[in-house]
């Protein structure tokens, strides 16, 4: 190799270097500038808010000096970042204030700048701003863009079809679960417990005509955000709905109806069937789960079926059960079984010999 | 003639060597670009996404899947009561924490039960998926405050027994590994749980994050109080070590979803699946990359979608090697846990049934992970011996040197910058100027010591010799006096 092509080569990694140098200081200077720019926003905003709630006596709000106010803190459509920061903080405030005010405030908003900004972001070709621009519209409850949320449920972005399935549910409530059940793609934990969390803050009363419509969605995700609404709204007379998930070959399907199952009581009727579906059950570990929750809301021991697994089950399954009639007074059952594991071994010992 | 055909033989060994050197440089130094444009997107989409989906939304949701943090602990009385109270403070909703008192032969086990207000519990029924050694006792705290604390003490059987213990106990859905020794940020379990919350054709095996440098910090009740850079020049370079691997290596990896290795100081792991695959293995010390291995095989041959993923955010803090003895002994016990992990699953090497795992990942670990300190040990030896027959062109060696060097310290560099970029902790100048110092020493002050570790572990897996985790001296964290606590 050269001497002169490595001394180039020197130079432009030099060079590089530098730049890279330069970067980390424009990023720091600029970090420390951008945070006194939102700084001032935010004094700003503060200042028009709490003037607009509470003004002075005989003194009433300048709409145009408020424009102008904000306008002199960068508040441009040609900075669209300052105009984000100020969105943000429109929401945080609404999110925080509650009553008169919050009627107040939702006024105000709609009179000052950005005008129609989140909107305009369900429009973009990036996910995070259509994402975001969903966001904005529920969190500032414009539920006149309702349609155009219906329109993105089925969107490719996990992001964008979640924030408008969010949506969704936050303007029609229990309504959506005309939708809802029938998507086209799959479901994450995280879009069924925004469902159900936002069902619960804001239709508290359960609309059981829309829910049981939804029984008939075999989909997955469905079933597991029906048994999850359930759960959440303590549906006892619909328990018979998780309980025919119990034993289901997929292993999430069980998983979340044993976790919803564990917070109710049930009929003997209904405890029967859980034992009876309980040794369909192909992973131990959700065994496990189950049996703990049969001991817990049984009023009695049941002795033939712990005996059975006592001596039936996987060998997890045996101690937990042992562990279970040994805690409840069935000592001499636990010790029989061991006698009796103990003589077979001996007994199978004497043969081999 | 003969020492015609002999220097030949010498220049045809030569430059065999040469080229082998530039290629395998050159595929690095490509890796390493590749990585920093990978790990670039990874953190910019983790910063999107994480817009939406916040700790504060987060923390008051009802359905979450709730985690069991697993501590061991071997003769740790100097730090754990401080760990302890760390680990007891996180935010979480659903949480349990599990200290594994491993066998500890000082009074570990006495101080947890004095300042917790411990009692046992019958341990007869105890169900052990995996098998681990014997179990003693089971305590728990008879005070309210502390009811999602469990101690379990055990015979000692190593760190991933420990952990075995512990995944036993318990009885969440998901399980944190971790060591008592770590500082966990508050809100690190909000944090964790997004991917597990978000995925949907896929399933979370793991999830990792950055780990960071506490040496010379001051911490208050378990809680960072004031990060700062550590005062001596080891923990100092090796802070610029965990930034390059953990931004860079890891993100990148991430991002194509490569990784395999979760670290053992701070994985979150899915229960059922660790369970299945039978937990740690005991016979290694390179448990964590091992677990990671195994379940991603496992993954495959049952034909699961599966994903492991990496957080760029430094969601836990270590105190690293003050002092080369002990830096040298960790990077021996890294370098035998790599070797054991790779041997064990040789099998994988360009196997065609684990898909991209077989075919690239793990290739990519035994060309450029566990073959790296082989080549450099060779590079060395060779620049010895072809001197000593005068075949090196100094003036071109020195330029190659300083190139590779610059091409060093612009990796280190940009790593430097995505942290400050993105990150808070270390964002005054005089900070970055300390840290891009250190950078640029580490190839000199640093890296030979690295190596030495390195091959010291790859000779005592050669040659049989008999070595285990080593003793790692801490001296404890800087807490505020008193009066101010």
């Amino acid at each position: 190799m050269k001497a002169e092509i490595l001394i180039l080569l020197i130079k432009i990694l030099l060079l590089v270097l530098v730049i890279v140098f330069g970067s980390i200081a424009y990023s720091m200077i600029y970090r420390r500038w951008r945070t006194k720019r939102l700084q001032l926003i935010e004094s700003t905003f503060a200042k028009i808010c709490s003037l607009y709630l509470y003004p002075a006596p005989n003194e009433e709000s300048n709409l145009i000096e408020i424009q102008r106010e904000l306008k002199a803190v960068g508040i441009v459509p040609s900075k669209p970042r300052n105009v984000q920061y100020l969105i943000d903080l429109m929401i945080r405030t609404q999110r925080s204030i509650l009553g008169n005010n919050y009627t107040k405030l939702k006024k105000l908003f709609t009179q000052i700048p950005p005008y129609g900004a989140s909107a305009s972001k369900l429009t973009s070709s990036k996910w995070y701003i259509k994402a975001r621009g969903i966001r904005e519209i529920y969190e500032m409850d414009q539920s006149q863009y309702t349609r155009d949320l219906i329109k993105l449920r089925n969107d490719d972005n996990i992001y964008v079809r979640r924030e408008a399935q969010i949506g969704i549910v936050i303007f029609l409530g229990w309504k959506s679960l005309r939708f809802l059940p029938y998507l086209k793609r799959q479901m994450t934990l995280w879009q069924q417990i925004k469902i159900v969390e936002k069902l619960n803050d804001l239709y508290p009363i359960p609309d059981l005509n829309h829910l049981r419509r939804a029984y008939n969605s075999d989909r997955p995700y469905a079933n597991e955000l029906i048994m999850r609404i359930i759960r959440k709204f303590h549906l006892t007379e619909d328990i018979a709905y998780i309980i025919q998930f119990i034993d289901n070959p997929k292993f999430e399907i069980r998983e979340a109806a044993i976790y919803c199952i564990s917070s109710f009581s049930l009929s003997a009727e209904q405890l029967r069937e859980i034992k009876e579906k309980f040794y369909h059950i192909s992973n131990t570990e959700q065994q496990l789960m189950l049996l703990k929750y049969i001991q817990r809301i049984s009023m009695d021991i049941d002795l033939p079926f712990y005996k059975d697994l006592l001596y039936n089950g996987s060998d997890i399954i045996k101690l937990s059960t042992a562990d279970i009639l040994w805690n409840n007074g069935y000592k001499e059952e636990v010790q029989e079984y061991y006698y009796h594991q103990y003589t077979q071994k001996a007994d199978s010992e004497s043969i081999s010999v | 003639m003969v020492i015609l055909v002999e220097i030949d033989l010498y220049y045809y060994i030569f430059w065999i060597l040469n080229y082998f050197f530039l290629l395998y440089g050159l595929c690095l130094i490509a890796l390493y670009f590749f990585a920093i444009i990978l790990s670039t997107r990874s953190v910019n989409r983790n910063k999107r996404k994480a817009r939406f989906l916040q700790v504060n939304d987060i923390v008051s949701a009802t359905d979450i899947p709730s985690i069991t943090l697993i501590a061991p602990a071997f003769n740790e009385s100097k730090t754990i009561v401080e760990n302890v109270k760390s680990l007891l403070a996180l935010q979480y909703p659903y949480y349990e924490l599990i200290i594994v008192n491993d066998g500890s032969t000082d009074n570990t086990l006495q101080l947890l039960i004095d300042k917790y207000d411990l009692e046992s519990f019958d341990s007869t029924f105890i169900t052990q998926p995996i098998p681990t050694s014997t179990v003693n006792k089971i305590y728990r705290s008879r005070k309210l405050q502390f009811k999602q604390l469990t101690v379990i003490d055990k015979n000692n059987g190593g760190k991933s027994d420990a952990n075995n213990a512990g995944i036993n106990f318990a009885a969440t859905e998901l399980v944190l590994c971790t060591d008592a020794d770590c500082i966990i940020e508050q809100d690190a379990l909000l944090k964790m749980v997004r991917p597990y919350l978000e995925e949907f054709n896929q399933e979370i095996v793991a999830c990792g994050a950055a780990i960071g440098i506490i040496n010379d910090s001051i911490v208050k009740n378990g809680v960072v109080e004031k990060l700062r850079l550590p005062d001596s020049l080891i923990p100092m370079i090796q802070v610029v070590e965990y930034i390059r691997a953990f931004l860079l290596g890891r993100m990148a990896w991430s991002e194509i979803n490569g990784v395999m290795l979760v670290s053992g100081a701070f994985g979150l792991y899915a229960r059922n699946r660790v369970i299945e695959v039978n937990g740690f293995n005991i016979h290694t010390v390179g448990e964590d990359l091992e677990l990671g291995i195994r379940l991603r095989k496992h993954m495959e041959e049952i034909k699961v979608p599966h994903k492991m993923v990496y957080l760029p955010e430094t969601l836990c803090w270590t105190e690293a090697p003050n002092n080369i003895d002990v830096l040298i002994k960790q990077r021996d016990r890294w370098a035998r846990g790599l070797w054991e992990t790779m041997t064990l699953h040789k099998d994988l090497f360009f196997n065609r049934k684990y898909r991209d795992m077989g075919l690239f990942y793990y290739p990519y670990w035994m060309v450029f992970e566990l073959g790296a300190p082989i080549v450099e040990f060779l590079g060395l030896l060779s620049l010895i011996v072809f001197t000593m027959l005068g075949l090196i062109n100094w003036n071109v060696a020195i330029l190659l040197f300083t190139s590779i060097y610059l091409l060093g310290c612009i990796f280190s560099t940009i790593s430097i910058f995505i942290y400050v970029k993105n990150f808070k902790h270390y964002n005054t100048g005089k900070e970055v100027i300390e840290l891009l110092l250190a950078a640029y020493l580490e190839p000199f002050l640093y890296h030979p010591i690295l190596v030495l570790g390195q091959i010291q572990g790859y000779y005592k897996k050669i040659f049989g010799v008999k070595s285990g985790w080593g003793n790692m001296d801490r001296k404890g964290f800087k807490t505020l006096p008193k009066e101010r606590l």
